[in-house]
């Protein structure tokens, strides 16, 4: 027991700096008073407790509620803090134990009367003053240091009494800053190859290694495996729903991000707000998407507004801890009771994330708006050569009309095609008193038959009309079968079909619930003119033959004229097929403030199964050319006739070629601006339904600097001045998380706080120094990481003794190199390396490798929605990297929860890291590891010498990145020998081994003689060393 | 209480006690054989492990466990205003113009000495009323699933803390060598595999180190996952590879220092006994038939509630520390005639016969057993109030759920609600109370059990909770 608290007292000076004469007001004092004092006498003017105050001096000296002076400077014994934290008295002394406080002890006691004795100062918290670059200090051995950083680190280390640890061999070194820069061990050739440069360069060799594993597109995906953590990225929604979005292009951004070495302030601008950049582009647009990553509730019954304002606020969170280094969410619903962030303060943040045109029920099926179609690069060059040959071809289209003589007999001749006479519904006005297109046509309508439209299971339809305006198109129903009515609670509301003209564009919705659960898709560039006639046509294809009940917008066509249009998918998020509901409306809806289409409509028609291309334009033709016959030289008649004499088959043929590659664009979610502003409220007790005063965006300029003089109170302004070069936090806590990415822990450990609550740092100059040089280098990471693993700090073994274990059990003071257990996407990675199994193709969207069957029964929604089932990937995508694998956020995939991966429902700064019998059995037994054991084995009968020690010794080279110490090979070749002689005569079960995983045995080695150095893979590969970092 | 260091590192210990956990850290340390049990039990405990029979999707109150007479005799009135009181109601019914009473079509009798009434739909829970001390008046903030779920479970609406397995855990660490603590079995109801969607979450380890997670043990595949050698690779080939293992990983260790090392070692050590405590653990093959007629036919039938049941008395006998069963399938919206039944009889002779056999074993005085869902449902119809077809929303102003074993008073009810079963007439209990209560019982004192996290100290009843000092025996 006593010397476990001396290792326990050990522990925690090691992450304080030696107790000077003075005491340190922001080191020891003001931790103490903050975690013990300041939840009930701090900043929270709510919840403060006698009046008192104990965060700011002022306060402090003067006389308390109760009348007594908390701290009397110079006197400790007329000081009642004292008295009452000293007070041997359950009901006297202070914190009080229901407050989860054990009293303070001796050692912290004698603190506060010391520094009460020297007259009571305070200072202002280190992580509110803005970074200055320290000077680097004088060290004992002047030869130690490689980088800068070096010297702070050992001049901690004279201070400590300690000396560091020896350089570990290249090799060693090359493996470990292999896993850290890329994610995956280096080849033994690589290590060969190292090591005779080594010889041969010196140093050289060291810095040409990292730099060129700073250009692996490997690196890229190393570095957004942990910010996917923190911008709690995944697959699906979350929630009980949690079906299937897609926001993988946003992780491709930030895949490319890191590869580019996009300067991080930059990486932080676009993020935040990429769309508000002046004329942003697709990917600056993308990359906002950084704020959509949050979960989203399509529980049918929420209310909206409840988890709209959690969306919000999850972002303040995110924004929060990701880059301010601050618990801000802490001060949602009262004050702050730490940090001297108001509540007011707290929505002030919340402000410039309250403003997006967003749902709070949303999701069921699939993005949530807003989003945005996001082309992969090959998307985009293929879509523009179609778009320039399509102009191109358009082009002489018109040029050939404009030339053409029509002669009468050629009109004359022109074949009417007959009208598709199967339309299931049709409303020809035969009533009206207007001329149209065809006979009569109506104006404004009402219809409500008796039998309504019945579309089949599969929900296919067409829907065609024409229209002449007089004026507007700007936004005006043409048939309405949706209800608009004012009762928006009503179960009905918004529900239905809908045919509309918006900006000169036609638009079709199919809604559950508009306009949450609804496609929309409007055309674009169709150009629609008062004064014309116009055919219109929205094709739906139904589900029939495709995997999903769901509706969706790349199955809908839009038609301008008999000629199919480009599109915009404004909202894709149907879960089952839509319906026309009664009655339906002509030229008007049932909206309260609806608009009401000025002109005429001519031949609605509906079908109930969706027309294809050809008989579509036929429908068109057998309207529009016995009209254009006798308008044949006005336009656009005279454009139809030439076509209907002319097809121009390759232009069609590239409009077709268009589309298709614009229907296969994915989605992305991403921030916008609402046309015009919300209000934001401060809300009472952090609750949606309990708006107080209005408050404008802003940040606390106070605490932690002036919002930059020309900047916009908006996303883009916040921005700016997160990420101006005297922010106190923004570069801290970015530097830091870098470090804690290489050494496993922070200078700051709590990397998520930086608050009064938050750890001081182990080394606050270093820190400073980094964060200083970091911005002035212009935000440069590979920089930045490129000076860390060069450092000798980062050289040093990491292998320990007990007297410094016992000193700096956590490796603190770094007086060792770092050893820690692998990430669990690394685990994996490495063990596909290994095997020559790994993909390394970069990008694109999630895959799903081996999970047990059955997973998800009995635990996943009752409901066919995307998500909800795990169909295994085929071929390359059983091997990809695993930040690709998709992730469920309500059931992740076990192999990596087992190993701390969080399960992303919000942002995580910092992984555990246990040990516990699941990772064993996952090591052991999962088919990811025994597929890659056997392969692995295989790769080692390729390419090693075929005696069995240097067999054995390859194996275990591959996997550690050394050649076996004798006794390490006697152990290996030992185990071999028995595992051997155990599949002697024992080949079907060698074979049932060998057969594991989707990739085939190599049927040219004999399967007990594979099976045995599979086994022994199998064992390497489960060897505490192979999953650590060392 | 035995407790090897099997699922802690020594790390972990160190990062603890750094945290600040104070008493916890030092003890912890000091105590080899107890690693992770500071000052808890923070007094003795009447109960040493928890079996919570979570029933997912909130069953009806006024169905089954709270008869109100007046509901038959308004049949069809609007639940008067002073009753509905500003209640925020979910948009099922948003649009609904009238909320309308909406009576049982089931029948209440009294039972056992107690005199406990309860609805015809629960003949065997009838059975045990004499062993069960049913709550009426449970309430909770939420009215929609995900929440009220997260938070019975967490004590947060939201996601991000620990679940109630994990903190205990966390603060008792576990009682056996070849389990895991903290085991959850999820079952699928005899209406078929739908229910809302559960969530990793409801026992996952929130902000605690993550492995003091709940371990899923399944009904088909692996019990556990990645528990079976692959094929092919036979327990003494399987023993050669973790001999290997050990013999490489301590020479490793020789080397470098790491006391993960060794802990790793141990892991390993517990797995490959997991690998045999759990097939053996799972198969009821060996069960006399008498049990099988006490859980009820399901209890053949692997992936039941019944068959779960039988399990976790089971478990409890391995001395595993918390025992989450989830049913799923009480959502009932609408046609409560057909569906509720269905619900009923899957979980009620499993349920009753579960207290009887932890009984008969002796089992039941140590262990606490708690048969509850989400929220209750609504005295008023969603939908059209008919009979012979009705459905109920959500509804969290009261519920009734039941706890039976360790320090529980028998018999006995606690709480009563309004004439409708819309409010708490008397005695309410909050979700935090239960929560306080059954960490009481466990020997923890809930406003002791706790870990700071960015910055702050967290407790599952948050800053809330009252022990519910009536119910105790």
């Amino acid at each position: 027991m006593r010397r476990i608290g001396h290792l326990v007292l050990a522990a925690s000076a090691a992450s304080a700096v030696l107790p000077a004469a003075s005491v340190d007001f922001g080191r020891e004092v003001q931790p103490l008073l903050s975690d013990r004092c300041f939840a009930c006498h701090g900043p929270d003017e709510a919840q403060r407790q006698a009046g008192l105050r104990l965060d700011l001096r002022d306060a402090a000296v003067t006389p308390s509620g109760s009348g007594r002076l908390p701290i009397t400077p110079g006197n400790p014994d007329a000081s009642e803090l004292l008295r009452r934290v000293e007070s041997a008295d359950p009901t006297i002394r202070m914190p009080p134990a229901y407050m989860g406080h054990s009293p303070l002890d001796p050692s912290e006691v004698a603190i506060l009367q010391r520094w009460i004795e020297q007259g009571a100062e305070y200072s202002t918290h280190w992580a509110f003053r803005s970074p200055e670059r320290p000077v680097t200090p004088e060290v004992s051995v002047s030869s130690w240091p490689r980088q800068p950083l070096d010297a702070f680190l050992l001049a901690r280390l004279d201070a400590e009494g300690l000396k560091p640890s020896p350089e570990v061999p290249p090799a060693t070194w090359l493996r470990r800053v292999a896993l850290d820069l890329s994610g995956l061990p280096p080849t033994p050739q690589e290590i060969e190859a190292f090591e005779e440069a080594v010889e041969l360069h010196g140093e050289a060799a060291f810095e040409s290694v990292v730099d060129q594993l700073l250009a692996l597109p490997r690196y890229g995906e190393r570095m957004a495996m942990d910010w996917l953590d923190v911008a709690r990225y995944a697959d699906t929604h979350g929630f009980n729903n949690d079906s299937e979005r897609s926001m993988w292009r946003w992780r491709d951004w930030v895949i490319a991000a890191f590869n580019r070495n996009l300067p991080y302030d930059q990486f932080i601008v676009e993020q935040l707000a990429g769309d508000l950049l002046p004329r942003p582009t697709v990917d600056q647009r993308i990359a906002t998407g950084f704020n959509r990553n949050h979960v989203i509730n399509s529980e049918g019954g929420i209310i909206d507004e409840e988890y709209r304002v959690e969306y919000v606020a999850d972002r303040v969170r995110t924004v929060g801890m990701a880059w301010l280094g601050l618990t801000f969410e802490c001060a949602r619903c009262h004050d702050h009771k730490f940090d001297p962030i108001s509540q007011k303060d707290y929505y002030r943040l919340f402000a410039f994330f309250d403003n997006v045109p967003e749902l709070g029920e949303a999701g069921r099926v699939a993005n949530a708006v807003p989003m945005i179609p996001a082309p992969t690069l090959e998307q985009r060059e293929a879509i523009a050569g179609l778009r320039d040959q399509a102009e191109m071809l358009e082009q002489g289209l018109l040029k050939r009309v404009a030339r053409w003589e029509p002669t009468k007999g050629s009109i004359a001749a022109l074949v009417v095609p007959e009208y598709p006479a199967n339309a299931d519904y049709f409303v020809g006005c035969e009533d009206a008193e207007s001329e149209g297109i065809a006979g009569m046509a109506c104006g404004s309508l009402e219809i409500d038959p008796v039998e309504a439209i019945a579309l089949e299971k599969h929900g296919a339809f067409t829907l065609g009309l024409w229209i002449k305006a007089e004026a507007g198109l700007d936004d005006e129903p043409l048939f309405s079968a949706i209800d608009y009515s004012p009762d928006r609670a009503s179960s009905q509301h918004g529900q239905g079909i809908e045919l509309r003209v918006v900006n000169g564009e036609v638009e079709l919705r199919m809604s559950q619930r508009f306009p949450s659960y609804s496609v929309t898709v409007r055309s674009r560039g169709a150009g629609l003119v008062p004064g014309e006639w116009h055919h219109l046509a929205a094709v739906y294809e139904g589900s029939s033959g495709k995997d999903s009940m769901r509706t969706q917008a790349a199955w809908v066509r839009l038609f301008v004229n008999g000629r199919e249009h480009a599109t915009r998918v404004l909202h894709d998020d149907l879960h089952s097929p839509a319906k026309f509901r009664k009655p339906y409306r002509i030229g008007h809806d049932n909206h309260p403030e609806g608009r009401r289409f000025e002109g005429r409509i001519d031949e609605v028609a509906v079908w109930t199964r969706a027309l294809t291309q050809a008989e579509l334009h036929q429908t068109f033709e057998a309207v529009a050319l016995p009209w254009a016959k006798s308008r044949a030289g006005s336009r656009p008649e005279r454009l139809w006739l030439y076509s209907a004499l002319h097809p121009d088959e390759e232009l069609e043929g590239v409009r077709n070629e268009l589309f298709a590659q614009e229907r296969g664009v994915p989605s992305t979610m991403v921030m916008q601006e609402m046309a015009g502003r919300r209000q934001t409220h401060l809300l009472m007790r952090g609750r949606y339904d309990s708006p107080g005063e209005p408050v404008e965006p802003g940040v606390p300029e106070d605490l932690l600097g002036p919002w930059p003089a020309d900047a916009p109170k908006d996303r883009l302004g916040l921005a700016r001045w997160l990420t101006q070069g005297r922010h106190p936090t923004t570069t801290r806590v970015v530097v830091n998380r870098f470090w804690q990415q290489v050494f496993g822990f922070g200078l700051v450990k709590t990397s998520g706080d930086f608050g009064l609550q938050g750890e001081a740092p182990s080394h606050p100059e270093l820190l400073d120094w980094l964060a200083v040089d970091f911005a002035e280098s212009g935000w440069n990471v590979k920089r930045l990481l490129r000076s860390i693993v060069l450092s000798s700090t980062y050289r040093q073994d990491s292998a320990v003794g007990p007297e410094l274990r016992d000193r700096d059990p956590e490796n603190r003071l770094l007086a060792r190199g770092p050893r820690l257990r692998l990430p669990a996407e690394t685990i994996r990675d490495q063990a596909l390396a290994l095997a020559g199994l790994l993909s390394d193709r970069v990008g694109g969207p999630s895959v799903r490798p081996y999970q047990p069957e059955d997973l998800y029964e009995g635990i996943v929604v009752g409901a066919t929605y995307p998500g909800t089932t795990w169909v295994q990937s085929e071929g390359e995508d059983l091997y990809r990297r695993s930040l690709y694998t998709f992730w469920k956020r309500t059931l992740p995939h076990p192999a990596m929860t087992v190993f701390d991966a969080p399960d992303r429902e919000f942002c995580t700064v910092q992984r555990s890291t246990t040990n516990t019998p699941l990772q064993a059995l996952t090591l052991m037994n999962d088919p990811t590891f025994v597929e890659a054991a056997r392969n692995l084995a295989e790769r080692v009968l390729r390419e090693s010498s075929p005696e069995r020690p240097q067999r054995i010794s390859l194996l275990f080279k591959l996997a550690t990145g050394r050649p076996p110490a004798p006794a390490e090979l006697s152990v290996l070749s030992e185990s071999f020998e028995q595992l051997r002689e155990s599949f002697v005569g024992a080949e079907a079960e060698a074979n049932a081994l060998l057969e594991v995983g989707a990739s085939a045995p190599d049927a040219g080695i004999d399967p007990g003689e594979l099976a045995a150095y599979a086994a022994l893979a199998n064992l390497i590969l489960n060897l505490d060393e192979v999953i650590t970092k060392g | 209480m035995q407790e090897p260091p099997r699922f802690l590192s020594r790390r972990d210990l160190l990062v603890r006690s750094g945290y600040g956990l104070g008493a916890i850290g030092l003890h912890a340390l000091g105590a080899s054989e107890s690693p992770s049990n500071g000052g808890f039990p923070n007094f003795a405990p009447k109960a040493k492990r928890v079996i919570f029979l979570f029933q997912s999707g909130g069953p009806s109150h006024v169905d089954l466990f709270d008869p109100k007479p007046v509901l038959t005799e308004r049949f069809g009135e609007d639940i008067p205003e002073s009753v509905f009181r500003g209640q925020r109601v979910t948009g099922m019914v948003a649009h609904q113009a009238r909320f309308q009473v909406m009576p049982s079509r089931y029948s209440f009798d009294r039972h056992g000495e107690s005199g406990v009434s309860l609805s015809e739909l629960l003949p065997h829970t009838a059975g045990i009323v004499d062993e069960i001390c049913l709550i009426r008046s449970v309430h909770t903030e939420a009215i929609n699933h995900d929440p009220a779920i997260t938070f019975f479970q967490t004590g947060s609406q939201l996601p991000g803390r620990p679940s109630m397995g994990s903190w205990i855990d966390y603060g008792l660490g576990s009682l056996n060598q070849n389990l895991p603590a903290f085991v959850v079995l999820h079952s699928v109801a005899s209406e078929g595999p739908g229910g809302q969607g559960l969530l990793a979450r409801l026992w996952g380890a929130g902000f605690l180190p993550s492995r003091h997670q709940g371990v899923q043990f399944r009904s088909t595949g692996d019990p556990v996952l990645y528990l079976s050698d692959p094929p092919g690779m036979t327990r003494d080939r399987r023993r050669a590879v973790l001999d290997g293992a050990a013999a490489l990983n301590n020479l490793h260790f020789q080397r470098v220092g790491d006391p993960e090392i060794e802990t790793r070692i141990e892991q390993y050590e517990m797995a490959y006994r997991m690998q045999a405590s759990v097939p053996e653990l799972m198969d009821v093959a060996t069960e006399p038939e008498s049990i099988y007629e006490m859980y009820g036919p399901d209890s053949r039938k692997p992936g039941t509630f019944a068959a779960n049941c039988l399990l976790a008395r089971r478990l409890a006998e391995r001395d595993v520390r918390f025992i989450q069963l989830y049913h799923r399938g009480w959502d009932h919206h609408g046609d409560i005639p057909k569906r509720l039944p269905v619900s009923a009889r899957d979980t009620d002779q499993p349920s009753a016969a579960l207290v009887r056999d932890l009984k008969q074993r002796g089992l039941l005085e140590d262990t606490l057993v708690i048969w509850g869902g989400e929220f209750g449902r609504t005295p008023y119809a969603q939908g059209d109030p008919k009979l012979e077809k009705y459905g109920r929303d959500h509804h969290g102003r009261c519920f009734s759920i039941w706890m039976a074993g360790a320090g529980i008073k028998p018999g006995h009810i606690h709480g009563a609600t309004d004439e409708y079963g819309f409010n708490v007439a008397d005695d309410g209990v909050s979700v935090y109370d239960v929560q306080a209560t059954i960490l009481h019982l466990l020997g923890i004192d809930h406003e002791k059990l706790v870990y700071r996290f960015q910055g702050r100290r967290f407790r599952l009843t948050d800053t809330e909770g009252h022990l519910i000092r009536n119910i105790l025996a």
